[in-house]
């Protein structure tokens, strides 16, 4: 058994602290992919936000750029 | 290329400088938003001629070797989580066309490979096998992970590269 002041990057604690490391990775690429799915579906940036519980604002400040670069059609505001 | 590395001042030698932008290919292709030190050391075993890639295969780590073990570490990390790795087609998203900054375990390793090096470090010249003795002397993370799932004996390879720096 590893001492405290050394312990094995496997096992114990070390696997699930890596799983929060992982599954947050697993998260932020899913948003991507998903957000940009929706958006090519022709959903509006507030009826994404409302979706992922967050402001309109967050989800625009966070995906963007990159969805310009996509070249998607976007719609600003839902029913426009 | 300073700037890639995220270091100011600092000379780095022609091999790390031909494996700078494959950190970013394999933090790309990983589907990471930084570069990570498995990224670099990813990208070490893709240039074949540098001493960190030589010392690495004398270990037998290779290229496909090292993704083998780090695709067996994520799949065994999510496993215990009750997940498995998705299907890359329902991660798939267009990238932002930008370079990628270093994330903290590469930054980490980099000033590891700078403090540990022989070198005057008022002169510090980065060459593969710093930065290799460098992210092999992190104790946890995905690296010693990776490599304690593959049956790497990491001390001894971190010892190695320290005495070949």
């Amino acid at each position: 058994m590893s001492s405290s002041r050394e312990p094995s990057p496997i096992g114990g604690p070390a696997d699930g602290l890596a799983a929060v490391t992982a599954l947050r990775a697993m998260a932020d690429r899913l948003e991507d992919a998903e957000v940009e799915r929706a958006l090519r579906a022709g959903w509006s940036w507030s009826q994404v936000a409302e979706a992922l519980g967050v402001t309109r604002q967050a989800v625009h400040k966070k995906h963007l750029r990159r969805l310009l670069m996509a070249q998607i059609q976007l719609r600003r505001r839902a029913g426009e | 290329m300073n700037k890639l590395l995220g270091v100011q001042r600092l000379l780095v030698t022609w091999e790390i400088g031909s494996s700078a932008l494959q950190f970013e290919i394999e933090a790309k292709r990983d589907g990471a938003k930084s570069i990570e030190a498995e990224h670099m050391l990813l990208a070490l075993t893709a240039n074949r001629d540098t001493d960190a890639a030589k010392l690495l295969e004398e270990f037998g780590l290779d290229h496909e070797r090292l993704t083998s073990a780090l695709r067996e570490e994520k799949n065994r990390t999510l496993a215990f989580a009750g997940m498995k790795a998705p299907d890359e087609k329902l991660v798939e998203a267009t990238e932002l066309d930008c370079s990628l900054s270093l994330g903290t375990s590469a930054k980490a390793a980099i000033k590891r490979a700078l403090i540990g090096s022989r070198h005057d470090r008022r002169r510090a010249r980065l060459r593969s096998i710093d930065l290799l003795a460098g992210i092999l002397e992190a104790e946890l993370g995905t690296v010693p992970r990776a490599l304690a799932i593959a049956g790497i004996d990491r001390a001894a390879l971190s010892s190695r590269a320290r005495m070949s720096a």
